[in-house]
């Protein structure tokens, strides 16, 4: 096991190196200097040139490059020309409220989809199953931020049972007293998550129920309950750690559309703020926190699956 | 009173279409310390009937009315499903066929075993963990103590269906259904499985009903036999009667069609023409009408009853007597195989090794090695059939892949009419391909769902660039009638056609690049009795009309001995000893040539019950390690010192009959090793 993860671990730090370098010519491309940026469209050549002169911009991309991982190695993320801010200082900001949306809604998700498909699998084509699988595909095909729109409509302006803005404390703290408000985007995530993942489990389920130890335990004379309780669920839950495992960057995704929509001052809205401006630093962060939970995900949904299924051994 | 009384158990389910009559009246019983054998082929409500029994209806399932089965007087189908619950696993209990998807994966065996004694006794789960061990001893699991922890897939196929059985026997029950409990295992493995079965029905009293298509399973090991077919019990009667004295012509028909080790393989097999009835809509009348040759119209408009006397009934109007003279006149004799054209060999293989690493890490760190093939040397002539056989995992279908070039032998030489097939590339090697085809086990997985039959036979033509689009239609439009498949088959897609007709079209698909030789990988294991006697037939009879030279690759020796002219038996990756059929079968000099003859059900009661507790002990070693020297001697009963430490040469037995052993059960013709590369005939 410990062979296992200092393997994975250097496998994962080549990963992540690649996917920097990338990042980093990608925009270089795209924007060779944030020069413009920081003088305004009417600076003259001259100045332009003496402003990436002072800040190294002049320099061949490799030298950019390796000054770029310095300063991350040692925890700099570099500085926002946008903003005038260090973006590790933008990160440890914004990072609290974000991340709680996200684990908020996985958490809820997990809750609601894996019973939900496990209903399904054993209810096959009762009218629950149908409803289910129906509302699934509807929320499944719908982007996430028409869900939160339809959920700000409803709920916010005809029932007014919530505010259509969330508070704009930047801390995690000041954010939660009005929790109230965070109900709405915690659900619109959580409504997508619960579409996908309860179509996975349920095909699962099915899976399992078709096995012959199920069969088996039947003629052994267990109930149904006991059943699904002793050999379904742990069986029919395996393939639902890989698969929500490598959806953990995905979640960061949806939360770019749903901070958006709702104007929650996170990381999405950082995101999509330095995409307008080419506020590279803040992006590379943005590849880079993407990146990073890509390669954990995978890694603790490998950890999670030696743990439950005694097939799998991490040599 | 008996045990069990089963009357017009009658079973259908419901399916988009309609209904199935999966079961239709069936009636018996049984009495305790009996074993009631269950056969016919798939789709004739054998295992429907165990399913029934049991109250364990796939969805859409339902008894029908005027069903009764009591045990012991008891009404079960009236009972609550609670109390039904309480009979499962307790007083009626299941041995299902596949091991290997049989067990919980995430659950100990301990518990699996543990669960119905927790469940049905309500003792603590402590007790229940003793009871298990208890039981996991009882049916042959060493060390049941220490092992009760075993996840199932630490356990070999044989080992899981021990647990199986111990998990069924753990409470005791009064009849124990064993559904094909040995269908999916080796013939050693099958051997031991069903003495096992055998010996504890007798130690514990129960009843048993042994549902099997082998005709092998039950004449050994049953004392009265029902023959389903469609849904109804045709005949049922004592074991030795039935064998000896059938009056039903499907039972009849059944066993005829069986290729047997005694058989003269010059002889076409008889066969029973056509497929069964579709349960869905089953035919007016006797449900084996269509195929019955003694069938008149009174057959196909009235439904006979199960009658005659007590001991012994069957449904017919028109009842045989006995079995078929198989060497009456009616069953045509005849010589099929092409003359031999050369002396010189067609194929060559010459000390084939492939080896499979498994594990490791991305340095190449830890690798360990499957020994799949060690050193296979074998030769076939013009026009011959050259059989292999041995248990899973002995290497037959690897060396049959590298005979065809779709696996890289590590090293080694594959010689086919004095072209080293090793060394061809690009478009050479894909010209060379033509002239070796293969022919594969299973009918469903082999034909492209999504493609016509007509682009299926055509592509190996496309791909060869051979004739243009009118040609490559009528070569394949005339195989198809050569395979007895009509033209209209071309427009079809391969699932409109049963498994048999499957298998006709991957000979077909086999045939269309006019290959010298066909390789072809358990060709009928897949298939009913029946069909498979047709299947067999055709291969013979399209060997002779096309010049082909067959590589036959199965599991059953009786297969094999039918189709092939020399037989080669595969031990761990190792050929342990190659000779004719006779020489196989009546000479045998190889201890596990002789024991696999041994443990191979036949369909003779006397022969089988003869046999009880031979066979081969244990099981196949790891093919990670295998042993050193001889690798059969970890089971061999007559293994010594010298065959750990040497690894015993081929030797001469006869003409054209060599083995590999230090203690042979024959005296060799001479002490001096010898190559086992020469064709039929010649001495080596």
């Amino acid at each position: 096991m410990a062979g296992y993860l200092i393997r994975r671990l250097t496998t994962a730090i080549l990963v992540v190196f690649g996917i920097i370098l990338v990042t980093f010519l990608m925009l270089h491309i795209i924007a060779p200097s944030p020069a413009i940026t920081v003088l305004g469209p009417k600076a003259q050549p001259a100045a332009i040139k003496a402003w990436n002169h002072a800040n190294g911009f002049d320099k061949p991309w490799w030298d950019q490059f390796a000054t770029y991982l310095g300063h991350l190695f040692q925890g700099n993320l570099g500085y926002s020309y946008h903003l005038n801010q260090s973006v590790t200082a933008l990160l440890t900001e914004k990072a609290p409220l974000s991340g709680f949306l996200t684990v908020a809604s996985l958490a809820l998700s997990i809750l609601v989809a894996l019973p939900l498909g496990i209903y399904q699998g054993v209810k096959r084509n009762s009218f629950g199953d149908i409803a289910a699988t129906s509302l699934a595909m509807i929320f499944y095909s719908m982007p996430t931020f028409l869900v939160a729109l339809v959920l700000v409509q409803v709920f916010a302006l005809s029932l007014k049972w919530v505010n259509p803005n969330v508070p704009q404390d930047q801390t995690l703290s000041g954010a939660l007293a009005g929790w109230p408000d965070l109900i709405m985007p915690i659900v619109a995530l959580t409504i997508t998550a619960v579409a996908s993942y309860s179509r996975y489990q349920r095909s699962a389920a099915l899976d399992v129920l078709a096995q012959d130890y199920i069969k088996v335990a039947r003629a052994k004379g267990l109930s149904e309950r006991l059943v699904y309780s002793r050999h379904l669920v742990r069986n029919a839950s395996l393939p639902m750690i890989t698969l929500i495992g490598l959806s953990l960057p995905l979640l960061i995704a949806g939360n770019l559309l749903v901070e958006y929509t709702f104007n929650i001052n996170g990381l999405g809205l950082l995101f999509v703020n330095a995409l307008q401006g080419y506020d590279y630093n803040v992006l590379m962060a943005y590849t880079l926190i993407t990146a990073v939970l890509t390669v954990v995900g995978n890694l603790i949904a490998d950890i999670c699956l030696t743990l439950s299924d005694p097939r799998i051994k991490l040599v | 009173m008996a045990l069990l009384e089963v009357n017009n158990l009658t079973t259908h389910i419901a399916i988009s279409r309609g209904s199935v009559q999966a079961v239709d009246g069936v009636s018996f019983h049984l009495e305790a310390g009996e074993t009631l054998g269950l056969v016919g082929e798939s789709g004739c409500g054998k295992s429907m009937t165990g399913l029934s029994l049991m109250r364990l209806l796939p969805p859409g399932g339902q008894l029908v009315g005027g069903t009764s089965i009591k045990l012991d007087g008891r009404e079960l189908v009236d009972l609550a499903e609670p109390d039904m619950r309480k009979i499962r696993g307790n007083e009626i209990a299941m041995v299902f066929q596949d091991p290997m998807s049989s067990l919980d994966p995430t659950k100990t065996i301990g518990y699996q075993v543990a669960e119905p004694v927790m469940l049905h006794r309500g003792v603590s789960k402590a007790e229940a963990m003793e009871r298990a061990a208890e039981v996991l001893g009882l049916v042959g699991l060493p060390k049941p103590k220490e092992r009760l922890g075993d996840y199932p897939h630490q356990l070999s196929g044989g080992l899981r269906q021990r647990v199986m059985i111990a998990m069924a026997l753990a409470c005791e029950p009064k009849v124990l259904i064993a559904d094909e409990p040995t269908t999916a295992l080796d013939v050693t493995i099958q051997a031991q499985i069903l003495t096992l079965l055998n010996d504890l029905k007798d130690r514990l009293g129960m009843a048993m009903i042994l549902i099997t298509h082998d005709m092998g399973v039950v004449a050994g090991h049953a004392d009265r036999i029902n023959v389903m077919y469609a849904g109804r019990i045709v005949e049922s009667t004592k074991t030795d009667e039935l064998f000896s004295d059938m009056r039903h012509p499907y039972t009849q028909g059944l066993l005829a069609s069986i290729p047997r080790l005694a058989q003269d393989n010059t002889q076409k097999l008889f066969t029973v023409p056509g497929l069964p009835p579709d349960l869905a809509s089953p035919p007016t009348g006797c449900r084996f009408a269509a195929r019955c040759s003694y069938a008149t119209d009174e057959c196909r408009t009235e439904d006979p009853k199960l009658a005659g006397p007590k001991e012994h009934t069957f449904a017919c109007f028109h009842p045989v007597d006995g079995p078929l003279d198989l060497t009456a006149s009616t069953i045509a004799t005849e010589r099929t195989a092409p003359a031999v054209k050369e002396k010189r060999p067609l194929l060559e293989v010459t000390d084939l090794v492939k080896e499979f690493p498994v594990g490791g890490n991305m340095f190449g760190r830890n690798k360990a090695v499957v020994h799949a093939v060690s050193g296979v040397s074998l030769s076939l002539g013009y026009g011959e059939t050259f059989g292999l056989v041995g248990e899973s995992g002995c290497g037959k279908t690897t060396l049959g892949r590298m005979i065809v070039g779709l696996e890289k032998p590590n090293s080694g030489l594959v010689t086919l009419d004095g072209t080293q097939v090793g060394s061809l590339r690009g478009k050479a090697l894909r010209r060379h391909r033509r002239d070796l085809q293969m022919m594969f086990q299973d009918p469903h997985a082999s034909l492209d769902p999504r493609m016509r039959v007509g682009s299926i036979l055509r592509e190996p033509l496309q791909i060869q660039g051979i004739g243009t689009t009118q040609e490559q239609l009528s070569l394949v439009t005339e195989l198809l009638g050569e395979v007895g498949l009509p033209k209209s088959a071309l427009e079809r897609f391969p699932h409109e056609f049963s498994g048999g007709q499957r298998q006709r079209l991957g000979l077909a698909r086999a045939l269309t690049l006019h290959p010298k030789v066909i390789v072809a990988d358990e060709p009928v294991s897949a298939l009913d009795v029946s069909i498979r006697a047709q299947v067999l037939n055709l291969m013979k009879r399209l060997q002779g009309s096309h010049d082909l030279s067959y590589v036959v690759i199965s599991h059953d020796l009786a297969v094999v001995k039918y189709l092939a002219d020399r037989i080669g038996v595969m031990y761990l990756g190792k050929m342990v000893e190659v000779g004719s059929g006779e020489d196989i079968y009546q000479r045998a000099a190889h201890p596990y040539t002789a024991g696999l003859l041994e443990a191979i059900p036949v369909p003779e009661p006397e022969v089988e019950r003869e046999k009880r507790g031979g066979g081969i002990k244990g099981e196949l070693p790891s093919p990670v390690a295998p042993p050193s020297g001889c690798r059969f001697r970890t089971r061999c009963p007559l293994a010594q010192e010298r065959c750990a430490e040497e690894e015993p040469a081929m030797r001469l037995f006869g003409d054209g009959h060599v083995a590999a052993c230090h203690f042979p059960l024959q005296t060799p013709v001479s002490d001096t090793p010898v190559a086992v590369s020469t064709p039929a005939g010649e001495a080596v």
